[in-house]
């Protein structure tokens, strides 16, 4: 294993920071778990309490406190819920790379090697190559896979090299992200993400040496993500761009972190917000558009929300899905490592779609996880009419076609 | 001699089948406190009972236990309530969150004890209606715990507490006996309806809830929020006595001393208010036109009383700016200071300026911050004392200015709690407040109900010792 952080265990012991906690409860509201269970541990309050008292010596090591530590989502809603700005997040993710080092908890196999894979994106990419030309068939590869249309053999960068010398924007200088799995698997949504982009006059860059963002990492406890981070820093900051953009939540809250403070990363949505984006037009649609909020774009970013210029943008009669600021069970790696929790929360979620307005209806995210959190409520037979799920990014796509 | 653990859990198990028993220490950590969150007690056990039918289950078999037994809501209360103080089983009620009716046209729902406060007026929202008490822990509290403390909250100032829209209460005995006090017709039927006011602010010392009926109103047509700020305290306490006085009647006065306003502006929420000023928040509502023509009645008398800066609005984004400042401030407490400690003493609101003064002073002397943010139309003070409980003699300084404060709140003609509860916390004080006769009824109540004070022991009266 690399050494080039601090092992978990061996860092400052952060309890210190465990006694901003004034147990008012708040977060017990917000939290899926302690809704799912009703259990107080099974809460930030109540893991927060595991946690400081284990360090304090109180109570020993205890598989419970694995155990409650290992059901947490990750989905800081906590955070947003939180009066005295408790760092929960953080102490989370410390604790859970402390699990991890001490054997305390095992990340699924499949995260373990997807961890190892996306530390090498060459790889990974040429490796997901037939992933790419099977989503195409829809054959069922895993439950969580959708159906999708990624160039299989262009890159995003080259892709954005050669539509940037054909249209030349003046605009603002963005560089993208193009992350791991979307531009592995996904690679479509990044590619709609650079057309719509230029096609709003913006100039986008996609730097060949970045790398992943370390949230895989951070959401698995498998830690080491300093060297990640250094990478993309030397990737982005030479740049002179105005922000390096992410078109997924998770892994735009992680770059966030590792540029900040010298370069601005934001949410792409976000940042199209602000220029009020080019209207797609949908004349006689029926379609309606029911849009969630990624955990990590409302609570992780603090964002208010996915602009509704962007939303107006896409052309579509749309509405917030109900309790759209609620985590849909995905977590960024939960669905698989915790199946079935996941999927109590998400039936709770999706169960609006089996009955809702509009032909077709669309389930609009901003999150790849997210995406195929959503889809599988197909799959697992919880929501049973057709419905599409798309990033937003999608609908904005000057190339896609209407309806979808 | 109470039993021992390990001979409790089997017959734990045995009473709730298919709900949760929790023995490990890591199980019994998150049940340590409620939200007074630096007093710790670690119960023997908890247990999760999977519905009403089992808690009632476990009820009647709970007494033979021979150990405490303590019922938990969301363990939001302020007051060391749903703690094992002397040991025993906190039984949690969260699976008991059933909504099971509500009565658009009777006014009336029936709730089990375990929904979440906020849970029920989103339920309300659709057909017009609202369940008035609102404590500001109304995303999680639960109504069980609500009825057991009698909350309050900022509207209840013309709204009134708990106990008004309390219809009826179902309560389980630990002589395994069910009863009903009260119900949706208003107390017409064979149960003894006033006997739900006993029930009412008992603070889980007589019986174990399972399910109420609560009083609901039509939402108000129209809402107008006010906000303004004075140079001193006394301009302030002459704005408090208009609006009390006047007939507009407002729901909420609410106050933010100084002290917490410079809070809130050297935080992230600030607002843009004068750092030294005193914030005074008032809120009128009914039908829109019986409203409308109050407004400018109401901004007079803030003015006239010596605000030159009177905000108010009609429209919910600009109402919900004015309240920011004061819904940010109780939580910035905990940003600024590892523990707090909040009273929740009720004085008559013309000995405001003057009791203020003697707890700041008091405060200033022990070198202990004192922020006050409270329910000033109600006289219900909210000093919050921010310490640190990892501090040698801090907690002992904060109690000493809490018991101090106590004695100049009975002098004024006040007494210990409007909403918070007396729990383990201000047990201690009773006998400050009530003589021996009236403490020889009070400790007659819960012996009446539960003999061997087996349920919350060592909550309000200090001597309410289990003894199996």
């Amino acid at each position: 294993m690399p050494t080039d952080t601090p092992s978990a265990a061996s860092a400052p012991n952060p309890a210190a920071a465990f006694s901003n906690c004034t147990h008012c409860g708040f977060c017990l509201a917000a939290c899926p778990t302690y809704q799912l269970s009703g259990d107080e541990n099974n809460s930030p309050r109540g893991r927060l309490r595991l946690w400081s008292e284990e360090a304090a010596g109180r109570i020993p090591e205890d598989p419970w406190t694995d155990f409650y530590t290992a059901e947490c989502i990750g989905c800081l809603a906590c955070e947003s819920a939180c009066p005295a700005n408790v760092p929960y997040g953080r102490l989370f993710e410390h604790t859970r790379q402390a699990h991890v080092e001490a054997g305390r908890f095992s990340p699924h196999p499949l995260l373990r090697l997807a961890a190892a894979a996306v530390r090498h994106p060459r790889l990974l990419n040429l490796a997901l190559l037939p992933a790419r030309i099977l989503r195409w068939t829809g054959l069922p590869l895993h439950r969580l896979l959708f159906r999708g249309s990624p160039p299989v053999l262009q890159s995003t960068a080259s892709y954005a090299r050669a539509l940037m010398e054909r249209h030349r924007p003046t605009g603002p200088r963005v560089a993208l992200l193009t992350g791991c799995l979307m531009e592995g698997l996904f690679r479509e949504i990044n590619a709609a993400t650079v057309r719509v982009l230029i096609e709003n006059n913006v100039q986008v860059f996609i730097p060949e040496s970045q790398g992943c963002c370390g949230a895989f990492h951070e959401h698995t406890g498998l830690g080491n993500t300093a060297s990640l981070h250094e990478a993309n820093r030397r990737a982005f900051q030479p740049l002179d761009v105005d922000a390096v953009l992410s078109n997924s939540a998770g892994c735009g809250y992680a770059l966030a972190r590792s540029l900040a403070p010298d370069t601005p990363a934001r949410d792409v949505l976000s940042f199209l917000g602000d220029l009020r984006p080019i209207q797609r037009a949908r004349p006689s649609s029926n379609a309606r558009l029911y849009v969630d909020l990624p955990c990590h774009l409302v609570h992780g970013q603090k964002e208010p929300g996915i602009p509704a210029s962007v939303l107006d943008a896409t052309g579509y009669q749309w509405e917030l899905a109900p309790n759209a600021r609620d985590c849909c069970g995905s977590g960024g790696v939960y669905n698989i490592q915790e199946p079935e929790n996941a999927r109590t929360i998400l039936a709770s979620k999706s169960a609006f779609l089996n009955t809702a307005q509009g032909d077709p209806v669309i389930l609009g995210t901003s999150n790849h996880v997210c995406m195929m959190q959503w889809h599988s409520a197909a799959t697992s037979g919880l929501v049973h009419r057709p419905y599409l799920v798309r990033h937003i990014l999608q609908l904005l796509d000057p190339l896609s076609p209407s309806d979808t | 001699m109470p039993a021992p653990t390990s001979a409790l859990l089997p017959r734990l198990h045995a009473l709730v089948p298919r709900g949760r028993v929790f023995s490990s220490p890591a199980q019994l950590a998150g049940y340590a406190s409620d939200a007074l969150g630096y007093k710790s007690y670690t119960p023997d056990a908890v247990v999760l009972p999977a519905d009403a039918e089992e808690l009632a289950a476990f009820m009647q078999g709970a007494r033979s236990l021979g150990v405490p037994v303590i019922l938990r809501g969301a363990g939001t209360s302020l007051s060391g309530g749903p703690v094992a103080a002397q040991g025993g089983v906190v039984v949690h009620t969260s699976s008991l969150k059933a909504i099971r009716s509500i009565s658009p046209d009777g006014f009336w729902c029936e709730v089990e004890c375990g929904v979440p406060l906020n849970t029920l007026d989103a339920a309300l929202k659709p057909h017009g209606l609202f369940y008035p008490p609102d404590p500001s822990s109304g995303p999680v509290c639960t109504l069980g715990g609500n009825v057991a403390t009698n909350a309050g909250g900022a509207h209840c100032f013309r709204y009134g507490v708990t106990s008004n829209y309390v219809l009826g209460v179902e309560a389980l005995l630990l002589d395994g006996s069910l009863h009903r006090f009260g119900g949706p017709a208003g107390g017409r039927g064979h149960w003894r309806e006033d006997w739900k006011r006993f029930m009412i602010g008992s603070e889980g010392t007589l019986a174990a809830f399972t399910r109420f009926w609560l009083r609901l109103l039509p939402l108000p047509e129209k809402v107008w929020t006010f906000r303004a700020t004075y140079p001193d305290l006394r301009s302030i306490e002459a704005a408090i006595h208009g609006l009390v006085a006047h007939s507009a009647y407002p729901a909420a006065i609410e106050m933010l001393d100084p002290r917490a306003v410079t809070i809130v502006e050297n935080s992230p929420m600030a607002v843009g208010l004068p750092r030294d000023s005193f914030l005074l928040l008032t809120e009128i509502d009914g039908p829109a036109p019986l409203v409308d023509a109050r407004v400018e009645p109401i901004a007079e008398i803030l003015r006239s009383t010596g605000s030159n800066d009177v905000a108010f609005s009609d429209q919910d984004h600009l109402r919900q700016k004015l309240w920011k400042a004061r819904k940010a401030a109780g939580g910035l407490l905990g940003q600024i200071s590892p523990d707090f400690l909040v009273q929740d003493a009720v004085i008559p609101k013309r000995a405001l300026a003057d009791i203020l003064q003697f707890l700041y002073d008091e405060a200033d002397a022990a070198s202990i911050p004192a922020v006050n943010l409270f329910h000033a139309g109600d006289g219900n003070l909210h000093p919050n004392f921010l310490f640190d409980s990892r501090k040698p003699g801090d907690l002992e300084k904060v109690e000493l200015i809490s018991a101090r404060l106590m004695q100049r709140v009975l002098d004024a003609g006040g007494t210990l709690s409007g909403e918070h509860g007396i729990g383990n916390d201000k047990a201690a004080y009773m006998p400050l407040v009530f003589g021996p006769d009236s403490l020889r009824l009070q400790w007659a109540v819960p012996a009446a109900f539960n003999p061997a004070h087996q349920l919350n022991p060592l909550k309000v009266l200090t001597a309410r010792r289990f003894t199996p």
